[in-house]
């Protein structure tokens, strides 16, 4: 140590480094000296303390998009029968087709999220005579691959057992196919699937019974409470359903009504609509709030409509649209201990008439207000061997 | 437990302080600003729309101890009522989150990654006990750094999603989307908070002094397990106000 430096540590000015020929000097009586010179010194203070905060609050740079969806599949309406449906829950593309299309192959227009990539590529033909068709859709960030399969929906008999059940690979709902694997059939399971149900079949108000009136399954819809989650948007009951047509999940929560997608593409001339049910109806009545309604019995609801066009109908026009031209309604929608046939005539609407393009829809619900989110939880319906009579 | 620990700890330093030739008292009072924050915003939030402070005050009582009158350094013990707020809106992209309620009639979850607008409110009230160093270099100033225990005994941390979609699962699962939904996670807050805290007073008059301080929490405010935010998060805040000395 230099005589100087002792003799300025002597004059109490602190210890001080000597680096590379400097001189500093560790700034203790001196700094605090200065700053109490400076009476704004406390904001000074204050001022970094919330620099601290506001740097590490920087915002990063975008994360490469992870997301890898099938956003549209467009092909000409000559070809169509019925309006392509993406099912983004199951990862199908339902094809409603033309019989020439079907023989020839298409070559759809594909839009998936931004910077993904499609293979086979947008505007590539597929064809149906061979193997299935997989579209890999791989997300911008390349971490994530979804797969989309192509499914044609033809339905050759108008008849349906309900046999061939499968089990949503993630939400663990059940859902009713053909005997080809084809999908017409939909319900309000993949809706109930976000608001935090059990992860098992029973806990969603469709699912498979072999409680039968013919084959091993019978489709069993179930009112059922609603779950906290759903108690947050209001809705306190999850009626059963079960529709020929597409779930749109998309509009789950800001339009449920028009979620349920009713209708597959007919042809011919629809006379009559049987099939069989039972139906019990459960304890307590209540509205949609959840006040128990005393007296108030609920009551199940099967219905049949025939339409014009090849957009959907919904929840919200499925009895009013101007398109419907014949409907088959069950009339009594009380309870019935054992399977009950119904035989209904379809109503056709004067001067209303058939088009080439038409749509059919058949819709149950174990509870008749189950859309307006009224019924009395616990209401069960079972239906099996359902038929549209040409 | 702890806090047993602290008040014989507590006990002790009074005890002994009786001895002792200088101990100070004092009243604190301010307002507590900041942010419960992840240190460093992870890459999912987009854009901070707007900030501001909850109506947050402190309020507390601080014994401190010197060798002498004349000694620079020094020791101090603290209690404070300490309110810790924020109101912040956001825009959030593929944002996880895992939601998780339960009532009477069992659990409901649902886990999805959100894309849209936030708004988030968080007020908790906590009794902390500051203890540090302090460093008095004359009449006019101090300085004091050291940590803090704090025990939440009120809290809300709560607010809403909205104009945005969420996907069921992960970012692979099918979109919904969302108007508005609300979220509150207060319940699921954790009791205790420990950290750092440091900060200057400046004498104003005789024995009014104006104060900053800095506290940084080191625990995440919510428990490891806890799945609707996936990163931590961290009470940060500054304290504006007064001490008084009794």
């Amino acid at each position: 140590m230099s005589a100087t430096e002792t003799m300025l540590l002597a004059n109490g000015f602190g210890p001080s480094l000597l680096v590379a020929g400097f001189r500093f000097k560790l700034p203790l009586h001196s700094a605090v000296m200065y700053i109490m010179t400076h009476i704004q010194s406390i904001r000074l203070l204050a001022a970094c303390a919330l620099t601290a905060i506001a740097m590490q609050a920087c915002i990063k740079s975008e994360p490469p998009n992870p997301e890898a969806d099938i956003e549209s599949f467009t092909l000409p309406d000559s070809l169509l029968t019925g309006e392509v449906f993406i099912d983004q829950s199951n990862r199908k593309i339902l094809l409603y087709l033309e019989p020439e299309a079907f023989d020839k192959g298409v070559a759809p227009v594909i839009t998936t999220t931004k910077g993904a990539k499609v293979s086979p590529a947008s505007g590539d033909s597929i064809f149906f005579t061979g193997g299935e068709n997989v579209y890999t859709v791989t997300s911008a960030s390349g971490e994530n691959r979804k797969q989309y399969t192509v499914e044609v929906v033809s339905i050759g008999e108008w008849d349906w057992a309900f046999e061939k059940w499968l089990i949503h690979d993630k939400d663990k709902y059940q859902y009713v196919i053909e005997e080809d694997g084809g999908q017409v059939w939909s319900s309000g399971n993949p809706g109930v699937a976000l608001s935090g149900v059990p992860k098992q079949p029973d806990g969603y108000p469709l699912r498979a019974t072999a409680d039968s009136e013919s084959g091993t399954y019978a489709a069993e819809l179930i009112t059922l409470k609603g779950t906290v989650l759903s108690n947050l948007v209001g809705i306190k009951l999850f009626a059963g359903s079960l529709f020929l047509g597409n779930f749109d999940v998309s509009s789950a929560f800001l339009e449920p009504l028009k979620a349920t997608q009713f209708g597959q593409p007919f042809t011919g001339k629809a006379t009559r609509f049987t099939g069989y049910y039972k139906y019990a109806p459960g304890a307590s009545y209540q509205d949609k709030e959840g006040n128990i309604l005393p007296g108030v019995t609920d009551s199940c609801a099967i219905y049949a409509v025939l339409y014009t066009g090849r957009t959907r109908l919904d929840a919200t026009n499925i009895h009013t649209s101007d398109r419907i031209i014949a409907t088959a309604k069950l009339p009594d929608g009380s309870g019935r201990g054992h399977f009950t046939r119904f035989d209904i005539p379809f109503t056709y609407i004067p001067g209303r008439s058939a088009t080439k393009e038409m749509m059919m829809a058949i819709v149950a619900s174990s509870s008749k207000d189950g859309d307006q989110y009224r019924g009395a939880i616990g209401s069960r319906l079972v239906v099996d061997s359902l038929a549209i009579i040409q | 437990m702890n806090i047993r620990i602290f008040i014989i700890f507590l006990a002790a330093f009074i005890a002994t302080g009786a001895q002792a030739q200088h101990l100070e008292h004092r009243i604190q009072a301010g307002f507590n600003i900041g942010a419960t924050a992840p240190v460093g915003l992870p890459n999912t939030i987009r854009k901070i729309n707007s900030y501001r402070p909850e109506f947050c005050p402190s309020l507390g009582y601080e014994l401190s101890w010197r060798p002498t009158k004349a000694s620079e350094w020094g020791a101090a013990v603290g209690v404070k009522l300490d309110y810790k707020g924020m109101t912040t809106k956001d825009e959030v992209m593929y944002f996880h989150t895992m939601i998780t309620m339960e009532d009477g009639s069992g659990k409901s979850e649902f886990e999805g990654a959100f894309t849209g607008k936030n708004k988030t409110t968080v007020r908790n009230a906590y009794v902390s006990f500051p203890i540090s160093a302090t460093y008095t270099p004359n009449d006019n100033w101090r300085l004091h750094l050291g940590g803090y225990m704090a025990w939440l005994f009120s809290a809300n941390f709560y607010g809403n999603v909205s104009d945005g979609y969420i996907r069921n699962g992960s970012s692979l699962g099918e979109k919904v989307n969302v108007s508005e939904a609300s979220f509150d996670f207060g319940t699921d807050m954790r009791r205790f908070d420990a950290g750092l805290q440091g900060g200057a007073e400046r004498r104003v008059g005789k024995k009014l002094r104006v104060m900053g301080n800095l506290s940084w929490g080191l625990r995440p405010v919510f428990p490891s397990d806890f799945r609707g935010m996936d990163f931590p998060m961290y009470n940060i805040f500054v304290t504006l106000g007064v001490t008084y000395r009794i």
